[in-house]
């Protein structure tokens, strides 16, 4: 009787010829910080779009909060408390910050199709409401000010600081990041571990991490797990330590320190 | 006077219509070259409830309104289920608007198909027109500031996205397709009580173009923009009447133009609003809210 | 029984005329992913210009074909040049691309009614008569239909498959970008493909207006037709798109044969809805996944 909160046994993908995912085990207990790491093409995000439900897998189980995720959709999923952001920035470009953060609060509306019609008293007072809601996430990432900002008029750091807003907006359990650091340089780092750890530790989100920048994810993972993934397989799993010792990863994938792999 | 009466109430129609197929196209993204198809089921659907049945006049128009938001499901359903891309639902959008067309001119028994559906009485009058309008306009305009609207334009913006911060998409696009039917069809419904007949020929392809070139000039997520053009659409050309054989090449390569160098159409992705000199106002709230939660707590 | 034999190949006629529509806006779809509803004008400016060449210039059958083709050729490299490529190159959304298409297509053909007038014209005398198989009486003009449909798909067929720019085509079908990357000419790519639409639906117009007649809107019905089939076949699949026109051309000229041709559309309609609910991808059909 397993407590992870979410469970992958031995999950395959294949599209046609290619196995994107062959025969992957991987674990993460509720509240816990997870890595994945490994070199371009090795399925990482293959494995985050199996577990929100965008694809199927060919074989095996995916076990969330003890239940099979099978045959669910992504937004019941996410109603289930899987969240996520994504490698290439998906905001919704038009809409404000605010809006963007309101719409993962309430994505299920809280009121009927007739009362969005028709102001009632009660529909104006819970938009008021989860106005404080939406304030008090963007003030967790540092854009309270932006608020009313369009979402593409925002310079890329501050979208990337916005869609972890979005997705914990969602009221995840689960809370996975992809690539988060992707284009950052080493003080937009510093910022983006400290950012993470802080919510990690407020919220209290089971969170797994893809990610190529090695001091993020080492520095995030410290005292945690770290799975390594090359070709579709996870090549070894541990600690920071164990896997950056481990010559096989060496020769596979990590080159030279804060190198990412090209 | 009566020439202007007739602008103002065709006008005041046309902008009914035009903000359903903003809620549809402007709002959620999805394209339909078929609308008329609504229109010609509402104001059938109103006519045949009020002359067949006796139903009051303004709940016939309800009723009719209601009827054409229904058969919006028997493409919505389809289409949108399997998260289909939009081409899907483009043409089947045009195969209905051919079968209920042709379902129309064949039925002879009450309607009289090709030759027209007579008798109606007059009425719609201006006044009613406007409330209509008015009306429609406060509620699209609550509708879209909604979470349901905003859902709309999540699910348009990037659908893949929105679904996995937990938006249904099927049913946003449902509900989208289905409002804005019933806008048409409430369109529909007063133009048959103005029109005084009913032919399927008022509900052509032309008739949805008319509808689609307002949103597409008024400007995508706008409200304002789009009932504007549909406005001036309908007048413009009793003014142009020579230009009239050019109006649809004009609009086809407005279209084109348009898409090209100003996608937005004229008010972009802006809607003109009080909104917008509220929102200092409702920020500086959010942020006594803020400070108000803070005391409690401290408290 | 020769009631059923004369649908049959009245059937087959009119399913190659849907096969060529379907083919070429397959192949657009496949490629570039969206709707190019400017294949209804392209089959009309076909119709005019071929009907043209024939009754003005009075030029034989095969020539004024010929002509329909790099009418139609001309038009259709011109709307992609004009209406599509500025919006791919800055990756528009789809809905801004089927609007402009849908712009472009309401352009051309009422430029064509206003040019020439919504009068319809039958096409002079081509080939008229009929042979007589077994007592079944197979029209000429539905034969030459049939087989040049072939013979034009048999030839898109090994030039996609047997040629260098067909492999650069299927290429690109498959991934736009890496095909690029590879060397692949993005522009010669559209030139070559729209070029084919467009001469397909060339086809396809001469000899519907043959069959039918000659006017601005002959395209309406017809490419929503095609647009059906080729959803049933599987969008983006040019062997679906074949083998679901040929279908519902021979199904629908049974049903107009036997019931009315009221019920004909009907059918095609009420086809789509249930190919939707129950196999939304077609016959031949991928599912259509988001790049994540």
């Amino acid at each position: 009787m397993s407590d992870h909160i979410l469970d992958l046994q031995n999950v395959t993908v294949q599209f046609g010829g290619l196995r994107a995912v062959n025969d992957v085990s991987i674990y993460i207990d509720p509240g816990e910080f997870v890595g994945i790491i490994g070199p371009n093409g090795a399925g990482k995000t293959t494995i985050f779009n199996l577990i929100t439900g965008s694809i199927p897998p060919t074989e095996g189980k995916i076990l969330f909060k003890g239940q099979s995720i099978a045959g669910k959709r992504s937004d019941q999923l996410c109603h289930l408390g899987i969240s996520r952001t994504f490698q290439n920035i998906r905001l919704f470009p038009e809409m404000t910050a605010y809006e963007n953060v309101a719409l993962g609060l309430h994505a299920r509306p809280q009121y009927s199709l007739i009362e969005a019609f028709v102001r009632t008293p009660a529909a104006v007072r819970t938009e008021e409401q989860s106005s404080i809601a939406v304030y008090e996430l963007l003030d967790m990432v540092g854009l309270k000010s932006l608020a009313l900002e369009r979402a593409n008029s925002l310079p890329y750091g501050l979208q990337r600081r916005l869609e972890l807003a979005r997705a914990m907006a969602t009221s995840p359990e689960l809370l996975l990041l992809d690539e988060p650091a992707a284009g950052m340089n080493e003080d937009e780092c510093d910022d983006l571990i400290r950012t993470i750890r802080n919510i990690h530790t407020e919220m209290g989100y089971a969170i797994m991490l893809i990610e190529h920048h090695m001091n993020v994810v080492m520095e995030l993972c410290e005292g945690s797990r770290l799975y390594v993934l090359n070709l579709g397989q996870i090549l070894t799993a541990g600690t920071p330590q164990e896997v950056q010792g481990n010559p096989h990863v060496i020769k596979a994938y990590l080159g030279e320190k804060d190198e990412s792999y090209v | 006077m009566g020439y202007l009466n007739t602008i103002l109430v065709l006008g005041g129609i046309q902008v009914i219509a035009a903000l359903g197929l903003a809620i549809l196209t402007g709002y959620t993204g999805l394209f339909s070259m078929g609308h008329s198809v609504y229109m010609a089921l509402g104001g059938y659907a109103a006519a045949v409830l009020y002359m067949e049945l006796g139903v009051p006049f303004i709940l016939a128009l309800i009723l009719g309104a209601l009827f054409a938001g229904l058969c919006s499901m028997i493409i919505g359903y389809p289409t949108f289920r399997s998260q289909l891309r939009g081409d899907y639902f483009a043409i089947a959008t045009l195969g209905f608007a051919e079968a209920v067309r042709l379902v129309l001119n064949n039925t002879y028994k009450i309607i009289n198909g090709a030759i027209g559906y007579l008798g109606i009485p007059k009425l719609t009058s201006p006044w009613l027109v406007l409330i209509a309008m008015l009306l429609a306009f406060v509620l699209a305009h609550s509708f879209t500031k909604s979470q349901w609207g905003r859902n709309c334009l999540a699910v348009k913006q990037d659908a893949t996205a929105a679904q996995m911060m937990g938006v249904n998409v099927l049913k946003t696009q449902m509900t989208a397709l289905f409002v804005s039917a019933v806008y048409c069809g409430l369109a529909g419904g007063l133009l048959a009580f103005y029109m005084a007949y009913l032919t399927p020929a008022m509900f052509t392809v032309t008739k949805s173009s008319d509808l689609l070139a307002a949103v597409v000039f008024g400007g995508m997520q706008s409200l304002v923009g789009p009932a504007i053009a549909g406005f001036v659409l309908i007048a413009l050309p009793e003014i142009l009447r020579p230009l009239e054989s050019w109006r649809l090449i004009m609009y086809g390569s407005l279209f084109v133009i348009i898409m090209v160098f100003r996608p937005q159409g004229l008010l972009g992705y802006y809607e003109l609003e009080l909104g917008r000199y509220l929102a200092p106002i409702r920020a500086a709230y959010a942020r006594l809210g803020i400070r108000r939660k803070a005391k409690v707590d401290a408290a | 029984m020769t009631l059923f034999f004369q649908q049959l190949v009245s059937g087959i006629s009119i399913g190659s005329v849907y096969a060529l529509l379907a083919v070429g806006y397959a192949l657009v779809y496949s490629v570039y992913n969206f709707t190019n509803w400017a294949f209804d004008a392209f089959m009309v400016v076909g119709a005019f210009a071929g009907f043209y060449t024939i009754s003005l210039a009075h030029l034989p059958f095969w020539l004024a074909t010929l002509v329909a083709i790099i009418a139609t050729v001309l038009f259709s490299v011109a709307v992609e040049r004009i209406a599509y490529r500025p919006l791919r190159n800055r990756n528009a959304p789809r809905l801004f691309m089927m609007i402009s298409a849908m712009g472009a297509n309401i352009a051309l053909i009422n430029i064509m009614n206003k040019a020439f007038g919504g009068a319809f014209r039958s096409f002079p005398e081509v080939t008229t008569g009929s042979f007589q198989l077994g007592g079944v009486a197979i029209g000429k003009m539905d034969l030459l239909a049939a087989v040049l449909s072939f013979a034009a798909l048999v030839g898109l067929y090994l030039f996609l498959y047997r040629t260098k720019a067909g492999l650069g085509i299927r290429a690109s079908a498959i991934d736009m970008t890496t095909a690029s990357l590879m060397g692949i000419d993005n522009d010669k790519v559209a030139f070559l493909i729209f070029g084919v639409t467009g001469g397909l639906s060339a086809i396809s117009g001469v000899f519907y207006g043959i069959k039918y007649a000659v006017y601005p809107y002959l395209g309406s019905m017809v490419t929503i037709k095609a647009m059906i089939a080729s959803i049933i076949g599987g969008l983006g699949s040019l062997e679906g798109a074949v083998v679901a026109s040929l279908m519902l051309g021979i199904i629908e000229t049974m049903i107009s044969g036997y019931a009315s041709s009221i019920y004909r559309d009907l059918f095609s309609f009420s086809l789509l809805i249930i190919i939707l609910l129950f196999l939304p991808n077609g016959l031949f059909g991928k599912k259509n996944a988001d790049k994540l």
